[in-house]
């Protein structure tokens, strides 16, 4: 009973993904595709525990999903630190004499 | 043209989907893997000799020690190189950036790293000490430990990690984790056995010779985990700043 | 063609030929994943049909975390076939996971729409609406 419902869940899963991955193929603005690469991600911890559920070792794979959690973590923070704080080299030196000037 | 390449794609992939036909099954005796004497020997061997539950840990860190040995030698050299490369402080001017990093960490964000990152050092040991077990072991651990860091880094900006975790702690980090392997392998060496043949080591240990061996291959994690924690942190020091160590990404 | 013979590992036959009927636990952690599962079709639907960034940050940011939260708790109960040691132990491991999730992917959403945000990317408004060109998105 319990690995019918997980297979349903695995597919049901899969296919919920597709719109995600349309989002990535298509976003117009690099942030939307990082935000549809998130989801996916979380949603790859689901899938390992249905996997683990189905093989009757959950106890392995949640370590697995927690691992991967954390990796998806510090890509969605390396992404929007790279897109973020990246400002051209002219705007930098701006900033700088204005500093100069202040102090 | 973007279009044009869509083509050699679909076609190497419906070729790679018609030879997963001929795949054996998942977990079939038949299977060209399981039916050589190799694995046989290890399936059978591994719980009588090194009393360690999970295969492939003993074959990695034991029956093929010296393999993953020179592979985490490998990993000390790449990080090695990168800094042989990018390190040089005399020439800073040559390279020139396109782009500078405004640092300004993020209150949201640097809470949640404080809150987190003890979390994962954690688990990075469970990883590590667990491998016996279950899946892990140095490498693995090795780079959650890392990946704390270099959250550490991100979050705020590559000084505040450069005070918790100096580059040249790294280089000594790094060697002594390829020392402690080697070390323990040099050790059962002298104690009459060959270069990493750990059940020498229940001479001098109060262990018998198959809790050496399984104790030995927990040094040696830790050796490849010191090794592994120490290249990924400089690799990302070096190359997000192209060896200047300021700002960060 | 029964559903055992699509599948061919073999592990996975040999389970699903023992149905037992769930207990009131298990039965209650399938309500809580089928709860995720409808909150993870409203964050596939605000993929694709909301017009600007914010507004699919805003489905993906909430559904996301939520869906994965029930989902996992469901799973957690779930896996619960008796109340012994070893299964609360791994209750609680999976917890320790929704926690994790509940932690970090509003702080990961955060980072993103803040770094578009100051990356100029403007939020779409009514004038944007009625201009020709929004029609296309």
């Amino acid at each position: 009973m319990t690995e019918y419902f997980a297979i349903f869940m695995g597919v049901a899963l899969f296919i919920l993904m597709i719109p995600v991955i349309y989002r990535i193929g298509a976003g117009p603005t690099p942030f939307d595709r990082m935000l549809a690469v998130n989801v996916i991600g979380t949603k790859t911890a689901v899938l390992l525990v249905i996997i683990g559920t189905l093989f009757d070792r959950v106890d392995m794979f949640v370590d697995f999903a927690i691992a991967y959690a954390l990796l998806n973590f510090v890509s969605a923070i390396v992404v929007s630190r790279y897109l973020n704080r990246t400002i051209s080299l002219d705007e930098m030196e701006a900033k700088e004499n204005a500093k100069k000037i202040k102090s | 043209m973007k279009l044009l390449s869509y083509i050699p794609v679909l076609v190497v992939g419906v070729l790679l989907l018609y030879a997963a036909k001929d795949f054996p099954e998942w977990g079939s005796p038949d299977a060209p893997a399981s039916k050589s004497p190799v694995s046989s020997h290890f399936i059978a061997n591994t719980g009588v000799d090194t009393e360690v539950p999970n295969m492939v840990t003993a074959v990695l860190a034991d029956y093929r020690g010296f393999d993953t040995m020179f592979e985490t030698v490998v990993v000390f050299i790449a990080g090695m190189a990168v800094l042989a490369i990018l390190k040089n402080s005399g020439r800073k001017k040559l390279v020139k950036r396109e782009f500078e990093v405004d640092a300004e960490p993020d209150l949201i964000v640097t809470n949640t790293v404080r809150l987190l990152v003890p979390v994962i050092q954690i688990f990075a040991f469970y990883v590590l000490a667990h491998g016996h077990v279950s899946p892990g072991g140095g490498f693995q651990g090795g780079v959650l430990m890392g990946a704390s860091f270099i959250l550490v880094a991100l979050s705020w900006d590559l000084e505040t990690a450069l005070i918790r975790f100096p580059l040249n702690w790294t280089t000594i980090l790094g060697g002594l984790g390829i020392f402690l392997y080697a070390g323990i392998g040099l050790l059962s060496m002298f104690l009459g056995g060959e270069f990493l043949d750990y059940s020498e080591l229940a001479n001098i240990f109060p262990v018998s010779r198959e809790m050496a061996r399984y104790h030995a291959m927990l040094g040696v994690e830790i050796g490849v985990g010191l090794t592994v924690t120490a290249i990924m942190f400089s690799l990302y020091a070096n190359l997000s700043t192209e060896g200047r160590l300021q700002r960060g990404l | 063609m029964s559903l055992d013979q699509t599948i061919f590992i073999p592990v996975l036959a040999e389970s699903l030929h023992t149905t037992t009927s769930p207990t009131p636990l298990q039965f209650f952690g399938i309500l809580l994943s089928l709860l995720g599962l409808f909150f993870f079709v409203g964050t596939a639907v605000g993929m694709i049909r909301f017009p600007d960034f914010y507004t699919r940050m805003h489905a993906a940011g909430k559904g996301d975390t939520l869906s994965t939260m029930l989902m996992l708790s469901g799973f957690g109960l779930v896996s619960m076939e008796d109340l012994s040691m070893g299964s609360w132990l791994l209750f609680f491991k999976i917890m320790g996971v929704v926690l994790f999730i509940f932690i970090t992917c509003p702080t990961s959403s955060h980072a993103l729409m803040r770094a578009a945000f100051e990356d100029d990317e403007m939020p779409m408004t009514e004038k944007d609406l009625k201009k020709p060109s929004a029609k296309k998105k």
